[in-house]
């Protein structure tokens, strides 16, 4: 289903990160439609972003494991027919593995009435599939750069 | 126009030459900004088409009668007239006595054809204990074993209603019928359905999920199903070609009839080597189409493709019974094109493809209910869904004349002209080797892949305008706040420790040798895989099992993705 | 007094859960140094001496043949041995937007959730040639943390190629036949680039003929060649990739290690500064290297005798504002 999403984003001039963003872009669950995780890839990649792409049907445990090897800013789901309610158990194995900072947005179909508690949960957008790609790289990159400034600092310290 | 003007140098001006010019002359005048307009497929769509686009001359060719080649105007003499098209809602969900509080329910509302659509666990090949909880049953029905397809459909007398089962290789579902057939002393021959998943191809480019086994194996197993259905369940029709799956992919109208046209013959082929005869193949062909809002393009996609199969059938497949050229098809209703805005809206959107559907000739149909495309839809949603079909034909009388549109300037111009379009495709597939062939190296879904960014740009530019969306919006209705139906929890878990019971007390020695036999079948070359899914079915051997085992055997089925 | 006091735990530099096997760290580390700049160089200065003990194989070769599927069998069979990996998949940069689709790892699900394989998407960034200059520095990270193959993927662009010949010990290119021009995997140069040359795809109809061309170039080359060993391959079924991973192993036991690997590279990378740096120079000096320009412009001079006069005036710059003429002049 088609969906400007409501809400207005605030949109800075959007000064690119540097190094450039690296969003996750993936799919848990059992849906394989893949159409619009492409799109979305594609809409970031052209907008300065690096995307590291999965195939669906991925278990929580290897996104975990993902997320720590590519030290992803933002992890992009992508949800059609009901795996959004994998979400909680997908956040709190993020959580437990270390990777609060990472921002999660969620992309495809949700029930309207689920939102909220995906919102509570932890993801910080859910995007209808009509969402524009204005506003989808606009909350990307903003949640990048949050991601950015969240980091846990103990890792910073080198020798 | 511009052969107007030629020919009037040429001939003294007819009347209607005088009256067209004239009309051409004052749209001009008033129109103000007028751009080109394109179809999804591509094909320009002028204001006005007149005799000079097509006149009747070319009827006996390019149209024949209803029930006669090339069967443009309607595959049966009589049509809708004589046999409405048959209401198949397709349903799925929660467990098994679940769905049979439904399928009864809609039984006795008339309706003389059931589907049923698994869980999504299902489709990945999983049994109801691999998955997480959370999954099962949203989507679909959590049948994992011949019992619980006898639960599923108690008190469904097998031997006369049909059942389309929405099931890809290797057909675990039909096998769990056939084994409940056999329970109740129902012949097989007395069994009647559809294998509404049998298309592999249309899965491996454009529905993941059903995806299971390996192309080689999923070819091998299809030929294997066909063979054991048309000797065994010789009312059962063992392949429907899905050209929904493409069209929901992004492919233009035209390339859906193309592609899917093309698949038809690649199974047809590959029948045809095994040895079987064309003529009793062909007769048990179904196709499966997604319906969009595109109106009068859906009805020239479908007119175009009855004229082309037959067509094909005969020239190209040999085939020598008039029946083997029919074009039969199912067509639901398009839910990508379903809105979240104003979800009231798309009960006016399924009302129009339905009507197209109709006007196309189709001959079961599936209206979405207008949450469709959010969740399982409710009692009320499916039950609007399902007046709206009675609407159109009681009220509306659409049934009441054969191929109304046909003898329409545009109408037959947009037809031939989409045939032009399908039959470029369908070259392009043949030069690249076959559908089997296009759809292994990527060919397929590069197309499909270019003709969804496009039509994504339209939406993006307001070139294509969606009410609700991105023109006439509004604030969401409340309907937004209505709890969305989930599968009861507690029945859920009770019918999976049911399932761990089962297993942990059924024959574990009968298990093993169904699934040695199963092995050896997918090993060799000529045994029949189907058969010996139908005998585990019978042995109690589960859904995961089966799938399991063949995945090992004939590979496991991964998609092709493309970054 | 009694009992001693404890002490707060000692908060581990980065350095230090990188070497214990912390993947975040590592993970962390790498983002920092294929950023560049102070910081990178800083755990570079500490990394280096740790590193030394991984085997580092190259696999470069044209898109489409199959790399990251093979990489992904190969992967496999390292696994069956026990031996840890870490993987570096390369891809280009969109020139346009500077971002990147990354899909290699697509390829390598088998081991998503193997704690023995470490795999690390990076994007080009924009460098000719297809790797960061700092790769070596990731690959000197990954053998800290103590993988015992590290594994550079990158697609074959030339540059690239050359590059892969600098950084890893053992050198794969993979071709597949029928690509359009199964004489695609001859371009020049390749026999001196590679160790093992792989045929993938080896079920299609051309692959037979393009081992057999391959085995004719090598026959014909100069004596003293290098060896390489041509292996087929089908990267989906597997076959062929025990015998790929055996030549592996054989080079790597008898081959050069750490010490020289990356010291042409990094001689080329310095020249490349150093290149830079006499070229602003040279610009910024303005009229004398005008009137070199016009007198190699008209004939006068070639350019090598321009150049060399060039780095002699830069040689004693600070007094020279006039160009000596050729010899004596």
């Amino acid at each position: 289903m088609r969906d400007a999403s409501p809400r207005q984003w605030e949109n800075p001039a959007m000064n690119q990160l540097s190094p450039p963003a690296r969003i996750l872009v993936t799919k848990i669950g059992l849906d394989g439609h893949d159409r619009g995780s492409r799109i979305v890839a594609a809409y970031l990649r052209d907008a300065g972003m690096e995307v590291i792409y999965t195939p669906p049907w991925q278990a929580i445990e290897a996104v975990v494991k993902l997320a720590t090897e590519e030290d992803v800013d933002v992890i992009g789901v992508s949800s059609l027919a009901t795996d959004h309610l994998l979400i909680p158990k997908f956040i709190r194995a993020l959580r437990q593995a270390g990777l609060d900072h990472v921002g999660v947005a969620v992309g495809g179909i949700v029930p309207p009435d689920e939102i909220p508690s995906l919102i509570a949960e932890g993801v910080s957008c859910v995007f209808g599939p009509g969402a524009s790609r204005a506003e989808i790289i606009s909350h990307i990159a903003e949640l990048a750069a949050q991601s950015r400034r969240n980091r846990a600092d103990d890792l910073l310290e080198i020798p | 126009m511009a052969e107007n003007a030629a020919n009037a140098t040429q001939l003294p001006l007819s009347e209607f030459d005088r009256a067209y010019a004239k009309w051409r002359s004052d749209y001009s005048g008033q129109i103000g900004n007028d751009r080109p307009i394109r179809n999804r497929s591509g094909i320009e769509v002028k204001p006005l088409y007149t005799p000079r686009d097509w006149s009747g001359d070319r009827y006996n060719d390019a149209l024949g009668c209803p029930g006669q080649h090339p069967y443009t105007r309607g595959i049966y003499p009589t049509m809708h007239r004589g046999r409405t098209w048959s209401q198949r809602q397709l349903i799925g969900l929660g467990t098994p006595a679940d769905y049979n509080e439904r399928v009864l329910r809609i039984l006795e509302a008339g309706a003389s054809a059931i589907s049923l659509i698994p869980c999504n666990s299902a489709f990945r090949g999983n049994d109801c204990d691999e998955v997480d909880f959370e999954l099962l049953g949203t989507c679909g029905t959590v049948v994992n074993t011949a019992d619980h397809m006898d639960r599923a459909l108690r008190n469904v007398p097998l031997d006369r209603i049909s059942a389309a089962m929405n099931d890809p290789s290797p057909f675990t579902l039909l096998a769990f019928v056939l084994a409940t057939a056999k329970r109740r002393g129902v012949l097989r021959t007395a069994v009647s359905g559809t294998s509404n998943q049998s298309d592999y191809i249309s899965h491996f480019v454009a529905n993941h999920m059903f995806y299971r086994l390996s192309l080689a194996g999923s070819r091998r197993v299809l030929v294997d199903h066909v063979e054991f259905c048309r000797r065994h369940v010789p009312k059962w029709n063992p392949i429907s070609v899905v050209g929904q799956h493409m069209q929901q992919a992004g492919a233009t109208p035209a390339e859906t009839m193309a592609f899917t046209l093309s698949t038809a013959v690649q199974y047809a082929q590959d029948c045809l080597e095994r040895g079987m005869d064309i003529d009793d193949l062909l007769r048990r062909f179904t196709f499966f189409f997604d319906i969009s809002i595109s109106f009068f393009e859906e009805i020239a996609k479908f007119r175009a493709g009855r004229r082309i199969w037959a067509r094909i059938a005969r020239e190209r497949l040999g085939a020598k019974d008039p029946a083997s050229c029919r074009f039969k098809f199912h067509g639901q209703t398009s839910g990508v094109e379903l809105t979240r805005q104003q979800p009231l809206n798309n009960i006016a959107r399924v009302a129009t493809q339905a009507i197209a559907g109709v006007l196309s000739g189709l001959q079961s149909m599936h209206t979405d209910a207008y949450d469709e495309a959010i969740a399982t839809p409710t009692e009320e949603s499916a039950r609007i869904a399902i007046a709206t079909q009675n609407i159109l034909r009681e009220e509306a009388h659409l049934c009441d004349v054969i191929d109304p549109l046909g003898g329409s300037y545009y109408v037959e111009s947009l037809t031939d002209q989409m045939e032009a379009e399908i039959e470029k495709v369908i070259a392009k597939i043949d030069a690249a080797g076959g559908m089997f062939q296009a759809v292994a190296s990527g060919l397929v879904q590069a197309m499909i892949g270019e003709s969804a960014l496009a039509f994504q740009e339209k939406i993006e530019s307001g070139e294509q305008k969606i009410v609700g969306v991105n023109c006439y919006q509004a604030a969401d209705d409340a309907q937004a706040d209505r709890p969305t139906q989930r599968p009861d929890a507690d029945r859920m878990r009770a019918h999976v420790e049911a399932f761990k019971a089962f297993k942990a007390q059924r024959s574990q020695v009968e298990v093993s040798r169904a699934l040695d036999a199963l092995s050896r079948a997918a090993g060799s070359k000529n045994e029949n895989v189907f058969e010996r899914v139908v005998a585990a079915a019978e042995s109690g051997v589960t859904h995961g099992e089966i799938v399991s085992c063949l995945r090992k055997e004939l590979g496991f089925g991964h998609p092709l993705i493309v970054a | 007094m009694g009992a001693p006091i404890a002490t707060a735990p000692r908060r581990l530099s980065l350095v230090d859960r990188i070497r214990a096997g912390d993947t975040a760290a590592l993970a962390r580390a790498i983002s920092l140094v294929d950023a560049g700049g102070a910081k990178a160089a800083q755990i570079h200065r500490r990394i280096h001496p740790l590193a030394g003990r991984a085997l580092v194989v190259g696999f470069t070769g044209p898109p489409g043949v199959g790399k990251s599927t093979l990489i992904d069998a190969y992967i496999a069979e390292l696994r069956k041995s026990g031996r840890t990996v870490a993987v570096a998949a390369v891809d280009p940069s969109s020139p346009m937007s500077g971002g990147a689709v990354l899909g290699d790892r697509v390829r390598m699900g088998r081991h998503s959730t193997d704690t023995g394989v470490f795999i690390r998407s990076l994007a080009a960034r924009g460098h000719l040639g297809g790797l960061s200059p700092d790769i070596h520095r990731i690959i000197d990270l990954m053998d800290a943390a103590g993988y015992e193959q590290i594994i550079v993927e990158t697609v074959g662009t030339g540059q690239s190629e050359i590059e892969v010949v600098e950084i890893a010990d053992v050198r794969v290119v993979v071709n597949a036949p029928g690509l359009g021009d199964d004489v695609q995997a001859l371009k020049a140069g390749i026999l001196e680039i590679a160790d093992i040359l792989v045929v993938n795809k080896a079920d299609l109809p051309l692959a037979d003929r393009a081992v057999r061309q391959l085995e004719n170039m090598i026959r014909l080359r100069k004596d003293g060649g290098r060896t390489v060993s041509i292996v087929a391959t089908i990267a989906t079924t597997g076959e062929g990739i025990e015998r790929l991973a055996a030549h592996i192993d054989e080079l790597g036991r008898t081959g050069r290690r750490h010490a020289g690997r990356g010291r042409s590279r990094m001689i080329r990378l310095i020249a490349q500064a150093a290149a830079k740096r006499v070229r602003d120079r040279l610009v910024a000096a303005g009229a004398p290297i005008e009137a070199l320009a016009s007198d190699a412009l008209s004939g006068r001079i070639d350019i090598e005798a321009a150049a060399a006069m060039a780095l002699a005036w830069l040689e004693e710059k600070p007094q020279g504002d006039r160009l000596k003429g050729p010899a004596g002049a």
